[in-house]
């Protein structure tokens, strides 16, 4: 668990879940690292004769420092990075325009996700992979809209990672030319640093979020290629600044496509669906 | 965040490309826009490293530039 914030990484049971037969797969099993019985190292047979005391540390110490030295230089997310890169590789062998959602809880993605799904009906075959912590209430919503979805629970995890949109993925099959929207474990910092194989992430932010929430987490909006701006309906009542927050994308994404529409009333929401099909080919 | 299960990634990449020998010391590179909490790491080192050919081991970090998060090197434990 990390220590900074209480959030952790999925490394106890993940269970992806088809909404639409109700069947659970286990796809991450838990216990990769046993909380240890001797944990206060008190069962281990102590040399308490430090020569060089390590900082915060209080272990027996056999060393020499002149032991043999291994340049090494690997990436320590390589081996998310490959996975990633494999699905990619498959995404883009089939034509399949695979985007990573990426928002904080509440700003509406699922919404989004369901009108786009109903506005696209005809158009172009879209899957969804919904990640959340538990539930499959999303996974079902957005079947309801007309979408084959497959609901992955990270259980204490805080993020999706690649291995897990391969399970997914070959679960789902989408088909040759249609959209993949994964929709991330609603989180502004971690889902960052973890790369899916998307084809870009795009980022949802709504306007009861305030303005200054891209300086707040500027990872995310960073790495994200299109920003959606929800909830512009009620942008008035709740005194939602627009161009301070359009400034604010600006300066830590000045490259990302900014878009402002209200998933639950439709407006503004043509500009969104032609980016998805300008990606068609 | 999540630097439980990074740490984890790194033992268990130095552990594969060790052999089965201890190791005495990890050093990381970690850049300012890893989203990399080095103290979180340190926090958890002792406890990810525990039975594993790392038990003991020291982690060190050194500033890089960007978003590097990098296991630049180790060193095998001078066996006594």
């Amino acid at each position: 668990m990390c220590g900074k914030c209480g959030c952790s990484d999925p490394t106890n049971e993940v269970k992806m879940v088809d909404p639409a037969t109700g069947v659970e797969t286990l796809i991450r099993h838990g216990g990769l690292v046993q909380a240890d019985d001797h944990s206060n190292g008190h069962h281990h047979d102590h040399d308490h004769h430090h020569h060089q005391p390590h900082e915060g540390e209080d272990k027996p110490h056999v060393h020499g420092p002149n032991g043999e030295v291994i340049s090494l230089e690997q990436a320590v997310l390589s081996k998310n990075d490959q996975i990633a890169a494999r699905n990619r590789g498959w995404f883009e062998g089939r034509g399949v325009l695979a985007l990573n959602l990426v928002s904080s809880p509440g700003s509406g993605k699922t919404t989004l996700l369901e009108r786009t799904i109903r506005e696209l009906k005809g158009k172009r075959a879209i899957y969804v992979i919904e990640g959340d912590q538990m539930t499959s209430n999303d996974a079902e919503r957005v079947r309801d809209a007309g979408a084959k979805a497959l609901q992955i629970n990270t259980g204490a995890g805080c993020h999706l990672e690649a291995d897990m949109i391969a399970d997914a993925v070959e679960q789902l099959n989408p088909e040759p030319g249609s959209i993949l929207m994964i929709e991330n474990v609603g989180n502004l910092v971690c889902p960052s640093m973890f790369d899916l194989g998307e084809r870009m992430k795009v980022a949802v932010i709504s306007t009861t979020e305030g303005e200054d929430k891209p300086l707040k987490y500027p990872h995310m909006f960073r790495a994200a290629e299109v920003v959606l701006i929800n909830k512009m309906d009620i942008a008035e009542v709740v005194e939602f600044d627009e161009d301070a927050c359009r400034s604010n994308i600006a300066e830590v994404n000045p490259r990302a496509t900014v878009l402002s529409l209200s998933a639950k009333t439709g407006q503004n929401f043509e500009p969104w669906i032609n980016k998805l099909v300008e990606h068609r080919q | 965040m999540h630097e439980l299960g990074l740490s984890r990634n790194i033992v268990s990449i130095v552990t594969e490309n060790a052999g089965d020998k201890p190791v005495a010391r990890v050093k990381l590179s970690v850049g300012p826009l890893a989203c990399v909490e080095t103290t979180a790491l340190q926090f958890c080192w002792d406890i990810v490293t525990q039975d594993s050919l790392l038990t003991g081991a020291s982690l060190e970090i050194e500033e890089a530039e960007g978003d590097t998060f990098l296991i630049k090197e180790f060193e095998y434990r001078e066996m006594a």
